[in-house]
């Protein structure tokens, strides 16, 4: 603490990501590129699957970057202040989410059995849905909430980059203010995105929590992967002196309350559903247990919520950043099998599929968003230097 | 301020000396008092402030508090106590049909499962926040009313109190703790920035 109001924080600039890596990323794209259009050949509706699983796992991650930052804002918070921009550069991904929207137009009619008029007469709750679950509906909403969750990425992170240059207080009051307009609409925008793209797979199945259910493991997703690049940036030493393990059990603590949150999301929908037993909506789970998909049903129960709860229930284990680097990465193949869970039944009901498809798409999307994230951190300082909450939350936690 | 204490010598038995306390006023002024207290091998002391004082643990080099593993098991335990009470009342002791479904039927018994793993564990981290902090304690007294409000004071207590002095004293030998003495500790405190020192006389605990 002594003349610790005086201490300057060394500025650690943009950081370039290692050549060797941004090579990989650039290999990853293209095995992903070609095996989206070989598999377009070869079996269209499975590749469909698979681009629509990756597209909502890394729209999630690129938009839940936005969230977190946004959360910051909206509650003032301090602690934060050290990995707020780490968050930030997830949104660097929210353009390219649009793009991968624009290219699922093309796969609609393989995705979703609403798109097909001959399927919709007949069914008399297809044909009372058919005014929302229209093409051309479907994609203006859609584009519409993409680019409102732009819109404001491009404001509230072009303030906050902004701010890095002159440290005008006034940077952080705007996002004051747009920070609470934007949770609102995200809520709403959200949900819809998750009950259009993802539940309306099965167009006969509601359930009314979906998007809360996708919204937990949007923030889970978010907070694995903040958590994972801050501590790469770490080990890389990019972040001396400014991060430090009581940063890191902070973000520890978040994800371990998330892992709890997702897990009391999963079961109260899985709960009423079961309770009440009805007809059209009991077949959405049993797709999912009376099949093989009964291993990947456990698996979520098993490494979804219970091994991350165990694995970050030690004080020791959130302030230990090879445990938390370890916990994360696999939150986020949990993650990833989640999506999984809720998009291929609907393909595949017997059980779950996996060849070079699911592999080689989730690769692509994956390079994808590492060269844009690597090209923000390049670009711009990978900390909020003269964020106005920066001094005293690397101070307070060196105290 | 010295009426506080008793006065030895006024014809009651002699009351026992039980430490000097130095009062400080800001927590890092506290904080490196107590830091340095540390260092000089003084066996006992505590530190009194009015709202909690980030990283005063660590300068005090108090160890991590057991209560996390009494919350583990209790909350453990009241799992599986609502598992078995559900359990034996709908299926073994009263089985009832509720729409079709088995008498064990486990998803149904979750959300009490949670309840009780919560309750017991938060009622059992109370109650071990009690027992290890040795509360409540009617008798013990404020040592000066604005420690409630905007001092800080750093203790050092007389040790030997109440321990095996065969064994205390073999541990002051192998330069384990410093010995205490009242004026030596009345200087430390006073060479650490104390802005008041007084001596503590047994009263209640001490």
């Amino acid at each position: 603490m002594e003349n610790g109001h005086t201490r300057e924080i060394k500025n650690p600039g943009p950081f370039e990501i290692p050549a060797q890596l941004r090579t990989l990323l650039m290999f990853f794209v293209a095995v992903g590129g070609a095996v989206f259009l070989g598999g377009l050949w070869f079996d269209a509706r499975r590749t469909w699957f698979s681009f629509i699983h990756n597209h909502f796992f890394f729209l999630s991650l690129g938009l839940g970057g936005l969230f977190f930052a946004a959360l910051q804002w909206l509650t003032g918070a301090m602690w934060s202040a050290p990995v707020r921009r780490i968050s930030e550069s997830f949104t660097a991904y929210l353009p390219v989410a649009i793009l991968s929207f624009v290219i699922l137009y093309f796969g609609i009619h393989h995705l979703y059995i609403w798109s097909h008029p001959e399927q919709v007469k007949g069914d008399l709750i297809l044909e009372g849905k058919a005014g929302y679950l229209s093409v051309g509906f479907f994609m203006v909403r859609n584009l519409i909430a993409l680019g409102l969750w732009l819109f404001f990425a491009h404001k509230m992170v072009g303030s906050s980059l902004a701010q890095d240059r002159d440290g005008n207080f006034s940077y952080t009051a705007k996002n004051r203010i747009l920070a609470p307009i934007f949770m609102i609409l995200f809520a709403i925008s959200y949900t819809m995105a998750s009950f259009d793209q993802l539940m309306s797979l099965d167009p006969h199945w509601f359930s009314t929590i979906f998007g809360v259910y996708c919204f937990s493991g949007l923030f889970y997703a978010n907070l694995a992967s903040t958590c994972v690049l801050a501590v790469y940036l770490k080990r890389k030493g990019a972040l001396e002196g400014i991060v430090n393990e009581n940063h890191l059990h902070d973000l520890g603590k978040f994800m371990f309350a998330f892992t709890v949150f997702w897990a009391y999301i999963g079961f109260s929908q899985f709960m009423l559903i079961w309770y009440a037993n009805l007809p059209e909506e009991t077949g959405y789970f049993l797709h999912r247990f009376h099949s093989s998909w009964i291993y990947i049903s456990f698996f979520l129960l098993l490494g979804k919520f219970l091994v991350p709860f165990f694995a970050l229930l030690p004080r020791d284990a959130k302030r230990n950043e090879g445990r938390l680097l370890g916990v994360g990465i696999f939150m986020l193949f949990a993650q990833w099998v989640d999506i999984l869970w809720l998009v291929q039944p609907e393909y595949s009901a017997s059980g779950p599929v996996i060849g070079v498809i699911e592999l080689g798409i989730p690769l692509g999307f994956l390079g994808v968003f590492g060269l844009v994230v690597a090209r923000f951190l390049g670009k711009h300082n990978i900390v909020a230097i003269r964020d106005p909450k920066l001094v005293e939350s690397v101070l307070h936690h060196h105290q | 301020m010295e009426q506080n204490n008793p006065t030895p010598g006024n014809g009651l038995k002699p009351p026992e000396l039980s430490g000097v306390i130095g009062f400080f006023d800001a927590p890092d002024l506290l904080i490196s008092a107590t830091r340095k207290a540390r260092e000089a091998k003084y066996r006992d002391f505590d530190a009194y402030t009015p709202y909690p004082v980030h990283g005063l643990e660590a300068a005090q080099g108090i160890k991590r508090s057991p209560i996390p593993y009494v919350t583990f098991l209790a909350g453990i335990t009241g799992c599986a106590a609502a598992f078995a009470l559900q359990y034996w009342t709908s299926a073994v002791d009263w089985p009832l049909n509720v729409g079709g479904k088995p008498f064990n039927s486990w998803p149904a018994f979750v959300p009490v499962m949670f309840e009780l793993t919560i309750l017991f564990g938060g009622l059992s981290t109370f109650a071990a926040l009690l027992f290890f902090c040795r509360l409540p304690n009617a008798r013990k007294r404020n040592f000066d009313p604005r420690l409630t409000s905007d001092r800080f004071a750093l203790m050092i207590e007389a040790p030997l109190h109440g321990e095996d002095p065969e064994e205390a004293e073999e541990i002051l030998k192998a330069g384990g703790f410093q010995k205490f003495s009242e004026e030596e500790a009345k200087g430390f405190l006073k060479s650490v920035g104390a802005k008041e020192v007084r001596t503590v006389y047994a009263e209640g605990w001490f």
